[in-house]
């Protein structure tokens, strides 16, 4: 393992964990310390109650219906990419620990569990990446390109390396899960572990451009996780 | 260069602004609800440019911490370029909120525009005649007494016309103590005689305004000289002891009552009913109060949705209501409600009558093809900014319409 490498897998994520949250609460610092508007900006039609305009938010983030109304296309994009991303973090629950209890629930060994990470990985994979390909084609022409920055296009080529060198991985390298999991683990605890040797040189690209990514996240339009909350909250009041 | 724009913009970044600013993806989903981008395709009208000009503005007294930082955030400076582009895209905007409905995140670029106006003015870039009038509103409340003796005396001229015209018992009560309603109008009388027929149909005790609803400072985002020229009427209510305030058909001015008279005024104004003459109207009718001879026009009309009243204040179904009352023949237009599109000559644009003309008259073009498809007639809407310009692209565009209010459809169909 060269020195680069090394930091990479065993210095620098603890940084990225560190700008992560402490550029998360910088910026809920930030906007805290925005003046709010005592004007209702409420867009209608809109629930009558509290609770119910909360549920609206939630529908609405969860289903992103009213882009559905207005742009199926977009919705298509951007829904199933978003799904993608959701199922994927899940999966990436398994790196670090596993849910035992489910697998003895459903009574699977080894073998089905194989097959269907297998299966589960690549849908989540390609559901992920392809919406992304349609996401910046799209910023090519047309008029969505006056609107899209140098960041608009970091952004998508970051999450296809992310999502290429981690579908590499899935389809073609298949890591050593166990291996995998004691390494990741031993980060958590201090305690480092080598990197198994099955998951290749994707391994590390994907590790670094995640870390990039976490480091990225606070100060760029991918706030929009936190503040879409907020904002279509401020359209409820 | 736009030295004053951007330190006042850098100061009136509110929490909701920051959010815009901070979240927004630039998805492109509000390219397709701006009817000015729809007729001129100019970039400086998509919402969300309007916002990345802003952004680069505010960014820019952080420019030259190096190249990469300048690309990165796609910076040129603050030039004349920069400055004309701004020009367009807080100028020709009508704030009619269409493209946040459009945006999944439901950000709102007519609160953008409404901070960036008043920035634009402290650069003379724009129409400074709509801050001059909102200023005359608020200087009116000093001269008041000057003009109250004219003012009644022409309300006393209009009342015998409509006793003669309407019923000998009508009456167009200023200034009286106790009334139950406080009834604001515009300049001029077309927004006196339908309200004044209602109120005396449904035997309401009501009093004219000395003032009126428009607040032109709200246009340009003064925020603080739109609170004082409210604080007149507000005051006027309190001394006459009214406990209703009605707007009449004007739909920035509406939303003032219905969604910053609580934020401006606070107990001031707890418990009075804020309510615009439409939904009065509507009121009444329901509760039996005003009584008007059904279908009794016959002549085909559709319903123009003012965005202020629509998807800002959340009144669709009671002008709709009272006009399928009176008529046969109501058409929608396609799309209608939280969808339709705006009028284009919203959020005082139609105070620069003279600058903004070929804008109105381009952003109009969405509205224009609206009404053709419906075959209308007779197109009815509730605020007066919308009428004026309806009257425009009437003339502009040979559309053959009349364009009525919704409350003059009502008193002229009313039973005694």
């Amino acid at each position: 393992m060269g020195t680069i490498e090394y930091i990479l897998t065993y210095i620098t994520p603890y940084i990225a964990v560190v700008v992560f949250f402490g550029g998360l609460a910088y910026q809920a610092y930030q906007w805290r310390q925005a003046k709010p508007i005592a004007a209702h900006l409420s867009l209608f039609p809109r629930p009558e109650s509290r609770l119910g305009r909360l549920g609206d938010t939630l529908v609405e983030m969860f289903t992103l219906r009213g882009l559905f109304r207005v742009n199926t296309m977009l919705w298509i994009g951007g829904f199933l990419m978003h799904v993608g991303l959701l199922l994927l973090i899940l999966g990436h629950i398994r790196v670090v620990t596993d849910f035992y209890f489910l697998w003895d629930w459903l009574n699977w060994g080894e073998s089905e569990l194989h097959t269907f990470s297998l299966i589960a990985g690549l849908g989540a994979g390609f559901l992920f990446m392809f919406p992304l390909f349609y996401l910046l084609l799209r910023r090519w022409g047309g008029s969505v390109k006056f609107l899209s920055t140098p960041e608009d296009f970091f952004v998508l080529y970051l999450l296809i390396a992310i999502a290429i060198t981690g579908n590499h991985m899935r389809l073609v390298l298949e890591p050593d899960q166990h291996a995998m999991r004691e390494f990741m683990q031993g980060l958590f605890r201090f305690n480092w572990q080598p990197v198994p040797e099955s998951a290749g040189i994707s391994f590390i690209w994907h590790f670094a451009l995640a870390q990039v990514l976490m480091i990225y996240f606070p100060f760029g339009k991918l706030l929009h996780t936190i503040g879409a909350v907020f904002s279509k909250m401020v359209a409820r009041s | 260069m736009l030295k004053k724009f951007i330190d006042t913009v850098s100061g009136r970044i509110s929490r909701p602004l920051k959010y815009y600013e901070d979240i927004c993806v630039r998805c492109g989903a509000c390219i397709d609800a701006c009817h000015f981008y729809a007729a001129s395709k100019d970039p400086a009208h998509i919402p969300a440019y309007r916002m990345m000009l802003v952004k680069k503005a505010h960014q820019s007294g952080e420019a030259g911490k190096g190249a990469l930082l300048d690309w990165y955030r796609d910076f040129e400076g603050a030039d004349s370029a920069m400055a004309a582009q701004l020009r367009t895209a807080m100028w020709e905007c009508t704030g009619c909120r269409r493209c946040a409905v459009f945006c999944p995140f439901d950000l709102d670029t007519g609160l953008l525009v409404s901070s960036g106006r008043y920035a634009m003015l402290q650069e003379e870039l724009g129409p400074e005649i709509i801050a001059e009038i909102g200023g005359a509103e608020v200087s009116k409340g000093e001269i008041i007494d000057f003009i109250k003796e004219f003012y009644v005396e022409q309300t006393k001229e209009l009342e015998t016309r409509l006793r003669e015209e309407f019923d000998p018992g009508l009456e167009i009560p200023v200034e009286k103590e106790g009334a139950r309603v406080l009834y604001v109008p515009l300049v001029g009388e077309h927004a006196i005689i339908p309200a004044a027929k209602i109120f005396h149909a449904a035997g309401e005790s009501w009093t004219l305004s000395l003032f009126t609803a428009t607040n032109h400072s709200y246009f340009v985002g003064d925020m603080v000289k739109a609170q004082q020229a409210a604080n007149w009427i507000v005051q006027e209510a309190r001394r006459l002891g009214a406990t209703s305030i009605v707007y009449p058909e004007c739909g920035h001015a509406s939303r003032t009552l219905l969604n910053y008279f609580d934020a401006w005024f606070g107990a001031e104004v707890e418990g009075m009913e804020k309510i615009n003459i439409v939904n009065l109207t509507h009121q009444y009718l329901k509760e039996g109060k005003i009584r008007v001879k059904p279908e009794l026009f016959n002549v085909p009309m559709t319903y123009h949705d003012s965005c202020s009243l629509g998807r800002s204040s959340g009144i669709y179904e009671e002008p709709r209501e009272l006009i399928q009352i009176v008529a046969t023949d109501y058409r929608e237009m396609t799309p209608n409600r939280e969808l339709q599109w705006c009028c284009g000559g919203g959020g005082g644009l139609i105070a620069a009558a003279e600058e903004l003309y070929d804008a109105r008259m381009q952003g109009g073009i969405p509205k224009v093809e609206q009404i053709r498809k419906t075959e209308a007639q007779w197109v009815v809407t509730a605020c007066e900014n919308c009428k004026a310009q309806l009257e425009d692209l009437n003339e502009h565009y040979d559309l053959n319409i009349e364009i009525k209010g919704v409350i003059d459809l009502v008193a002229d169909a009313l039973m005694l």
